[in-house]
């Protein structure tokens, strides 16, 4: 569904990523994983359009989309679903999720699926006349999804879903996410940091490392790979608890 | 007399509103302070001028026009000299200072087209309003009506169209955050422009409405201008309520300062005002001093 051949790209004269091949099957979930500073937020600006690719290719559905407009590729039906902080914290949260259906026209359609994003998450209908911003972070987490999914999405790209949330809430929003994937059947891409949820998570996982695809494989795998762990946590500085 | 007075302020206040709606709009939608809108009010009441008097057409038909017509020239002027620099950022970044001399170059330029096609002379847009309507003692000529029942529709009809339309919100979503607006598929460039052809229409409007009661020359929009400015910083820049509530306020003040203190001193009242209220409260009546808009 999403193919990405050798993308390059950065800000100004400053090159960020170096050449990332990625492949996202029809259906699927898959991970990219990264820590900080390591161009996982870059390569999601790459694909929604938010930035110009230097080089390579992004194709969506057998389709270029790279160095197209964000609005067209949302269009297209491929969405990004932000970080819990990009809601609109000075709109209600109703206004948020009709913002996530800007792209659709079709009036009895929009209202059904709103009404299916309030069962899924319950506590967005309780709350919502109020403004994004009383939200609790996991309430906002929720809200984001959901807005993605209001532009009833081919393909949904979660940027670290579980950035600043408690565990048992991570746990929460990874159990929905799932859940829409079994229900909606959206394929998903999962930009995370938390390694081992994403992992449980996804069917496949790429590590990216200095703007290049580092290590790749089956999720199930890479979660017992001593690799992974290593290049995630960013090197040799300490092995161990004890040398601390 | 002082209900006159209130009367006469309360309506040339609604005209700064309407200007300052679009400044502050321009403001919230595009990071930049725009400089040339005294223009746009100008050329409205040139528009309104030509329609009323030489075209024959009615006066509500003309302010409509008038604002249709500016709100294209406010698209066309946007389109095609500010998007250069409003694409790389606004506010406090190097494009944004550019951004307000621009503004300044196309006030001037605007200004000299006008010389051009209209001359120097100042023109009144003759409209018959009939006899002034006697309300006990007070003597209210209708066309002071007309610019309250005018700017009070516009102002319903623009917080309808922000709050329940969807190209309202989308607007609003623009005005908080462009990248975010367009990752919810919003056409920001498009939204931009329509923020901006509202602004100038709105403008356009305020210079409609008072061409029949203070001529309409080139050089009019500048004065206009820096009292709507003074009027969107009183009440909170980028506020829209905020706006309404510092053009009434400076309306009412200069109109009653003309009245009871110094008729020749009439426009520095507005911006005595404006300091009084920044010692008090520097972000303005209703403004925000984190920039949490929308």
């Amino acid at each position: 569904m999403l193919k990405i051949q050798g993308v390059e790209t950065g800000y100004g004269r400053l090159q960020i990523l170096r050449g990332i091949d990625l492949h996202v099957p029809d259906g699927g979930i898959v991970a990219l994983l990264g820590g900080n500073g390591t161009g996982k937020s870059t390569l999601l600006k790459a694909i929604s359009g938010l930035l110009r690719v230097w080089s390579g290719s992004i194709e969506f559905n057998g389709k270029p989309i790279h160095n197209r407009r964000p609005n067209e590729i949302v269009k297209a039906g491929l969405v990004q679903v932000t970080q819990g902080k990009d809601s609109y914290p000075g709109l209600t949260v109703e206004e948020n999720l009709k913002l996530g259906a800007h792209s659709r026209s079709d009036r009895a359609k929009i209202k059904e699926d709103l009404e299916r994003i309030y069962e899924f998450f319950p506590i967005l209908r309780e709350r919502r006349k109020q403004m994004a911003g009383l939200l609790s972070g996991g309430q906002i987490q929720m809200l984001v999804i959901g807005r993605g999914l209001m532009a009833a999405p081919k393909m949904i790209m979660l940027d670290e879903p579980s950035a600043a949330l408690a565990p048992l809430v991570v746990l929460d929003i990874f159990r929905q996410i799932n859940k829409i994937r079994a229900e909606l059947g959206t394929t998903i891409l999962i930009v995370e940091q938390n390694v081992r949820m994403a992992l449980l998570l996804a069917e496949y996982g790429y590590v990216i490392h200095d703007g290049r695809i580092h290590i790749e494989g089956n999720a199930a795998d890479m979660i017992h790979d001593e690799n992974v762990r290593h290049a995630y946590l960013g090197g040799t500085v300490v092995e161990s608890a004890g040398e601390l | 007399m002082i209900v006159d007075f209130l009367v006469v302020g309360f309506s040339i206040g609604l005209v700064y509103a309407i200007v300052a709606l679009g400044i502050s709009l321009i403001y919230s939608g595009l990071d930049i302070v725009h400089f040339a809108h005294g223009e746009f009010v100008m050329f409205g009441a040139f528009f309104g001028l030509v329609l009323v008097n030489d075209s024959g057409l009615n006066y509500p038909i003309s302010i409509f026009l008038a604002m249709i017509f500016a709100g294209l020239m406010g698209v066309f002027v946007e389109r095609v000299f500010y998007r250069r620099l409003t694409s790389k950022g606004g506010g406090y970044t190097v494009a944004g200072m550019g951004m307000i001399i621009c503004g300044f170059g196309m006030a001037i330029i605007l200004q000299n087209v006008a010389f051009l096609i209209w001359g120097a002379e100042g023109h009144a847009i003759q409209v018959d309003f009939g006899t002034p309507l006697k309300i006990g003692t007070v003597n209210l000529p209708k066309s002071y009506l007309w610019i309250l029942c005018v700017s009070v529709t516009l102002m319903a009809v623009l917080h309808f169209f922000l709050k329940h339309t969807k190209a309202g919100l989308a607007i609003r979503a623009v005005a908080a955050n462009k990248d975010i607006a367009y990752l919810m598929g919003i056409n920001v460039p498009l939204m931009i422009s329509l923020i901006f052809g509202l602004a100038c229409g709105l403008a356009a409007v305020g210079g409609v409405l008072i061409g029949p009661i203070n001529y309409v020359q080139v050089e009019m929009g500048y004065l206009i201008l820096i009292k709507a400015f003074a009027a969107a910083v009183v009440g909170g820049f980028g506020s829209l309520p905020g706006a309404i509530l510092g053009g009434l306020m400076v309306g009412i003040f200069e109109t009653l300062g003309a009245a009871y203190i110094s008729g020749s001193h009439k426009d520095i009242y507005a911006f005595l005002l404006l300091i009084a209220v920044l010692v008090i409260k520097p972000t303005g009546l209703l403004g925000q001093l984190a920039k949490s808009k929308a």
